[in-house]
């Protein structure tokens, strides 16, 4: 063997070190390849979940608030209903025909969850402490506020909350609601019914004075009757975030909807058209006083998807 | 394969255009190239060809009838394209990793006595033309994940033993040209690493950083005492290697993925989650993903969607500007050019 130089011995140290570097990352690196993915997918979470299997989800809607869950001609319409069908597409009921509607009243959609009634519930659902004792929420996906609607005819006579407060008006509300509650907090003394609508055709009968209610709901009756109604800003205070209600022993299920509104609320961000835009437009966007857009939806979980390899830009 | 930094060829047979070697031949070295040659060139055709035969039993579920029906109606161009398709990464894989330690084993026998066998790989690379060669790593380029392309640079430079100093005869401009190519390389990558780090992805980091470092340093022989027992292990490893990386290839499905909606009796719909094996005019037939086959009548197809498959599922969530590095950069292209791929409803729930 010829005489090895120190630099040389040092040289071939050095190949000899690299050379094994490079087999140890390749190992690594086929070892990573096998490795199975960290986080949940969508599908896993699909199959923890209860709707797993159904053949049709059940979906607590509103029948009587335009805008939000209406029934027209017999088909489910308003903002409620578009964005119960995304997510109902989403976890993987594509079309009617695959949703159960379950029209519910504001005071059945914790009972309706709870019993198993329904697997969703997407009807203007206030996301409150109080209800996250006894159900789940994912979203918001709306944030609205309290506010009055009027006829005109007393338009001049109710501006304030003070005024609410006079014995002579009758102020209807729905029951079960947050309304209900606040109007309490300001010692509102209130007629309470099953539906606002009930509270808009009181008011049409002249049995009520004034309703009072999210500013969604009552946009819905404002567009069915322009001409006889005002809402009135009345500083209540507090927003509202409207929430899609969950079963609370099913967390996997609130993961994916919370996830499929982030998804729609990232799309909408980007300046791309989203699902919650294109039902905003189509139902609440023209009938309200000023342009809104999708909250960030709260605890949204890290799941992996199929397309998230896809471009971002 | 012919290596750039390979002394002229003392004796070289008329007619031979292959490696010129420095050491005096060993004993009928004709027909121990030609033996060598012909393992390496039957290695490369047949394993493909044996590969894509057992997939099909694979995909049809171990039965008999089903991979006849297979065989019957996935032809020969189809079945190589999907083989290429799934399995032309690790095919570059181990064409990479034969080329580059073949030629390390190659630089290190040259120092050591002659007569001394030569290893196997070192006898392929030799029976190998360099653009056979160079194809491969090119294959490796498009087809490998991103994140371990860096690990091409130190196969490339041992391949082609491509030391430094070919860059520049001279010191300055040599380092000068190195901080460069550094300075470029992790300019494209800064946000990648800072985002590895604040994952806590290691492995990644590491892959990212270290390979074109080593690539400085991997030309060269190695020192004697190494290179024999290298040869055997490594010849075992990548043996082992291609086995161990061969079984999600054979277990990867050589037909699309669908859900058909059928409306088996009037007014009710069913989905069946499988895989084309073939349409004609009177049957779509479906290999079902839980086994079987269904002939599904043409006049019931109500509806057809294509699905994704749970392999195709991302491990993490790094980007080198905006191309995931789980893809590779044909992949990556891909997406480009289509960028929205909506996941269809139907694809989530029916299994």
């Amino acid at each position: 063997m010829p005489e090895v130089s120190p630099r040389h011995r040092l040289r071939s140290l050095a190949t000899t070190l690299a050379v094994a570097v490079t087999l140890t990352l390749a190992a690594a690196a086929g070892c990573d390849n096998r490795r199975e993915p960290p986080l949940p997918s969508v599908l896993d979470k699909l199959h923890e979940s209860h709707v797993d299997g159904q053949a049709k989800i059940k979906i607590g809607i509103s029948e009587t608030e335009p805008l939000m869950g209406a029934l027209r001609d017999g088909a489910h319409v308003g903002f409620d209903v578009e964005i119960a069908r995304y997510i109902a597409a989403s976890l993987g009921f594509q079309g009617d025909q695959r949703i159960q509607w379950v029209a519910l009243a504001t005071e059945d959609r914790i009972p309706a969850l709870q019993g198993g009634t329904v697997d969703l519930v997407v009807s203007s659902f206030s996301m409150t402490e109080e209800r996250e004792k006894l159900i789940s929420f994912a979203g918001p996906y709306f944030v609205t506020t309290q506010e009055v609607m009027v006829p005109t005819r007393l338009r001049d006579r109710i501006r304030t909350i003070e005024d609410l407060r006079r014995p002579e008006l009758r102020i209807c509300t729905s029951g079960g609601s947050t309304t209900e509650a606040e109007l309490e907090k300001h010692q509102v003394r209130a007629y309470v019914v099953k539906t606002v609508g009930d509270c808009v055709r009181g008011i049409r009968e002249r049995r009520y004075d004034a309703v009072s209610s999210d500013e969604t709901i009552l946009a819905g009756f404002l567009s069915q009757y322009p001409t006889e109604f005002e809402i009135v800003d009345m500083p209540f205070g507090t927003s509202e975030l409207l929430g899609i209600g969950v079963p609370i022993g099913d967390p996997a299920l609130r993961d994916l909807v919370a996830f499929a509104l982030q998804k729609s609320y990232l799309e909408g961000r980007d300046g791309i058209s989203s699902p919650w835009l294109t039902a905003y437009n189509r139902t609440l966007g023209p009938w309200l006083k000023a342009e809104k857009s999708q909250p960030q939806p709260l605890h949204v979980p890290k799941l992996v998807d199929f397309d998230d390899k896809a471009p971002r830009r | 394969m012919t290596a750039p930094t390979a002394p002229p060829a003392s004796v070289a047979p008329a007619g031979d255009v292959q490696a010129p070697r420095p050491v005096p031949p060993p004993a009928e070295p004709d027909a121990r190239r030609a033996r060598a040659t012909q393992s390496f060139w039957t290695a490369v055709v047949g394993v493909p060809a044996v590969f894509s035969v057992l997939r099909l039993g694979v995909e049809a579920g171990g039965e008999l009838q089903t991979t006849l029906l297979l065989v019957a109606n996935v032809g020969t161009v189809n079945l190589l394209a999907g083989f290429l398709t799934t399995a032309a990464a690790l095919l570059s894989t181990a064409l990479v990793a034969i080329f580059a330690l073949g030629a390390v084993l190659r630089v290190s026998v040259e120092r050591m006595p002659p007569g001394t066998r030569r290893p196997l790989f070192a006898r392929w690379v030799d029976s190998t033309p360099a653009w056979f060669a160079v194809a491969s790593f090119l294959l490796a380029l498009v087809t490998w994940p991103l994140l371990y392309l860096p690990l091409l640079l130190p196969a490339f430079v041992a391949a082609f033993q491509l030391s430094p100093e070919r860059l520049h005869e001279q010191r300055a401009p040599r380092l000068l040209l190195l901080a460069a190519g550094f300075a470029g390389y992790l300019w494209l990558l800064a946000p990648t690493l800072l985002d590895a780090v604040r994952q806590g992805e290691t492995l990644a980091l590491m892959l990212l950083v270290v390979p074109p470092v080593v690539a400085l340093f991997v030309t060269g022989p190695l020192p004697a005492a190494v290179t024999r027992p290298l040869a055997s292990i490594t010849e075992a490893a990548v043996l082992a290697m291609l086995v161990w990386a061969a079984l999600p290839v054979i277990t990867t499905p050589v037909l699309p993925l669908t859900v058909t909606t059928v409306e088996s009796s009037p007014g009710v719909m069913e989905d069946v989650r499988g895989h084309v094996v073939t349409v004609d005019d009177v049957d779509v037939v479906l290999l079902q993903e839980r086994g079987g086959v269904r002939y599904l009548p043409i006049g019931l197809v109500r509806a057809q969607v294509l699905c994704p498959s749970e392999d195709e599922l991302p491990r993490r969530q790094l980007r080198v500007r905006d191309f995931h590095v789980e893809d590779s950069l044909l992949g990556g292209l891909g997406r480009r050019v289509r960028p929205v791929h909506r996941i269809d409803a139907a694809c989530r729930t029916v299994d």
